[in-house]
């Protein structure tokens, strides 16, 4: 198993991922997939790189939970082979952006206890594309108990925050507390201590741009809802645009916030969204063009210092996509939409 | 049946009490039935507001839900209902709508604050928060639907109930019994034209009687003077 220790090895690395973001699927690709229907695009999936999840899966589940389930998995699997290759500081850079997945399977655990959902159904929402190993998942999903998961995670990123943040949660009884206990411990590791040089100094933009994003759509979100959060609820630390008190005062005015994105550094990026979320009430325009945004900073990363970690993160970045797409056409076809407005709304092609 | 009646004086006044009483429950529940009419004719085009609202609500929430579980996942979708601890109440009283009894249901905390969803802000997306929110909006529609439609189903029936009453005064009650008034009328007044005939019989009979009765006396009185006139002539 690789870790942070050694030195880093991205020649090896970026062989192959480049490999492997050479078999991704391309706009053709999309523009078959959107004709189809679930179980068609399941076929396609059979006859490309998806062979053994969608074979493996195919008993139990069918149509579009096979698609997703074998998304999920394959997402699972590529990831936890890049994280085999890298090594030494290599791995710091790629295990700090897939720790979201480890992120996702602590509130998978936490909602399905909450909500006493059985454990085969938490287990097939897991997606083990994080650090945490296979026997640290299982320990997390034979825990029983909310207090027993903060045990488990007792020791890794997670467990301080949680466990600061379970009276919270036993006093209110809602989950907000500690889901945003292990976001928040999520993107706060995403720059933490992070030594920047030349090769990673896009990586370091991106990650702080996905932050400044991050707290741009709360702040938006916050504005239209009307409800009165304490800033420590949402806000992100690591951002360039706001600051915490900054952003509290501005979500109380959605136009003052909207000006203040507008004027910053990705304004020219965001002057189209901007202005749609002017003119009407939906937030969702404007997170599209935020993820477009990301995109396009990691499309840039792919072409820059060919031998470092921008090429790892960038093909990381292109299967996410690639899953998504496939999902969206997936779901779209399945709720009777139109190829061309799956291609509009959901598929940046 | 006209027949099953005695045709006595007393069942015609209680028969005229019948009729009088029918006719005024008659008007009444004419009445009622027309007031009812306007009554359900009001809930029927909110009813139909209600409907396509309510179908409107659902194909945007079915829309919103769709979108997000393509975008975000199916599995985050779940994840975030699955987050809510505050379920939405309803409770029902009823009111009363020219004597139908019809609920009235009113629903608490469906509409809940970004805060008050259950999942967390800095995980989530916008996607999620509509979503929810057409989903609050859609309950809120249902149960205004809930009321509306019961009560205009309750109407309907009362309607129903009030029109088979009104037919059944008009064109069976009322009828039977002016036809078993005209009944007793007609045989009393049989009877009392035979009555009269009656009378008229022993009146006369009474009156031949009485002039058999004189004739007799006079033929006795003539035969008695007649030997008195013989005696004496000799």
């Amino acid at each position: 198993m690789s870790t942070a220790s050694g030195t880093s090895n991205p020649e090896y690395v970026v062989a192959r991922v480049r490999a492997r973001k050479a078999s991704l699927f391309g706009d053709d690709d999309y523009r078959k997939l959107v004709r189809m229907g679930p179980a068609e695009i399941a076929r396609q999936m059979e006859e490309s790189t998806y062979e053994d999840e969608i074979n493996a899966l195919g008993a139990r589940y069918s149509g579009v939970d096979l698609v997703e389930y074998a998304l999920n998995r394959d997402l699972a699997g590529q990831f936890d082979d890049v994280l085999g290759w890298t090594e030494g500081r290599l791995y710091d850079l790629i295990a700090r952006y897939l720790r979201k997945f480890d992120a996702w399977n602590v509130k998978t655990v936490i909602r399905g206890l909450y909500s006493n959902v059985d454990r085969e159904t938490v287990e097939a929402d897991l997606i083990r594309a994080g650090e945490f190993s296979d026997r640290q998942v299982d320990r997390l999903l034979n825990a029983g108990s909310i207090e027993g998961v903060v045990e488990v995670l007792d020791g890794t990123l997670y467990g301080g925050p949680l466990a600061d943040a379970l009276e919270e949660y036993e006093d209110a009884g809602v989950l907000v507390p500690l889901e945003n206990a292990v976001d928040r411990a999520y993107y706060e590791q995403l720059l933490a201590n992070l030594v920047v040089d030349e090769a990673t100094e896009m990586y370091r933009e991106f990650l702080t741009a996905e932050i400044d994003f991050r707290n741009a759509r709360n702040g938006l979100r916050l504005a239209r809802s009307g409800a009165d959060l304490d800033p420590a609820a949402y806000y992100i630390d690591g951002g360039r645009l706001f600051s915490a008190s900054e952003l509290s005062a501005l979500s109380e005015s959605r136009d003052e916030l909207l000006a203040r994105i507008r004027d910053s550094v990705y304004g020219d990026q965001l002057d189209n969204a901007l202005t749609v979320v002017e003119e009407t009430e939906s937030l969702i325009g404007f997170e599209r063009a935020l993820e477009t945004a990301l995109q396009s900073y990691a499309d840039r990363l792919g072409v820059v210092h060919p031998l470092s970690v921008t090429p790892v993160v960038s093909y990381i970045l292109a299967k996410e996509r690639e899953v998504d797409n496939i999902r969206a056409i997936a779901r779209g076809r399945e709720a009777g939409l139109s190829p061309e407005r799956i291609e509009a709304e959901l598929v940046v092609l | 049946m006209a027949e099953d009646v005695k045709p006595t004086r007393k069942n015609l006044m209680e028969i005229e009490d019948r009729i009088e009483l029918s006719e005024r429950g008659h008007d009444t529940l004419e009445q009622k039935r027309d007031g009812l009419i306007m009554e359900f004719m009001d809930i029927l085009d909110q009813a139909k507001d209600v409907r396509s609202d309510l179908n409107e609500d659902y194909d945007h929430a079915q829309e919103t839900i769709n979108m997000a579980r393509a975008v975000e996942g199916d599995v985050a979708v779940r994840g975030a209902a699955a987050a809510l601890k505050e379920h939405p109440e309803i409770t029902s009283q009823s009111k009363n709508i020219m004597g139908v009894v019809v609920p009235q249901i009113e629903s608490s905390r469906v509409r809940k604050r970004l805060d008050e969803r259950g999942y967390g802000l800095l995980g989530s997306s916008s996607r999620i928060d509509e979503t929810a929110e057409a989903y609050e909006e859609l309950i809120e529609t249902i149960v205004l639907a809930a009321e509306v439609e019961t009560a205009m189903r309750k109407m309907l029936e009362e309607i129903e109930k009030t029109k088979r009453r009104v037919n059944a005064l008009e064109f069976k009650l009322l009828p039977d019994l002016r036809k078993n008034q005209e009944y007793i009328e007609q045989k009393l007044e049989e009877q009392e034209r035979e009555e009269i005939f009656r009378l008229k019989k022993i009146k006369a009979k009474k009156e031949e009687e009485a002039s058999e009765a004189a004739e007799a006396e006079r033929e006795a009185d003539e035969t008695a003077e007649e030997p008195e006139r013989v005696s004496a002539d000799d």
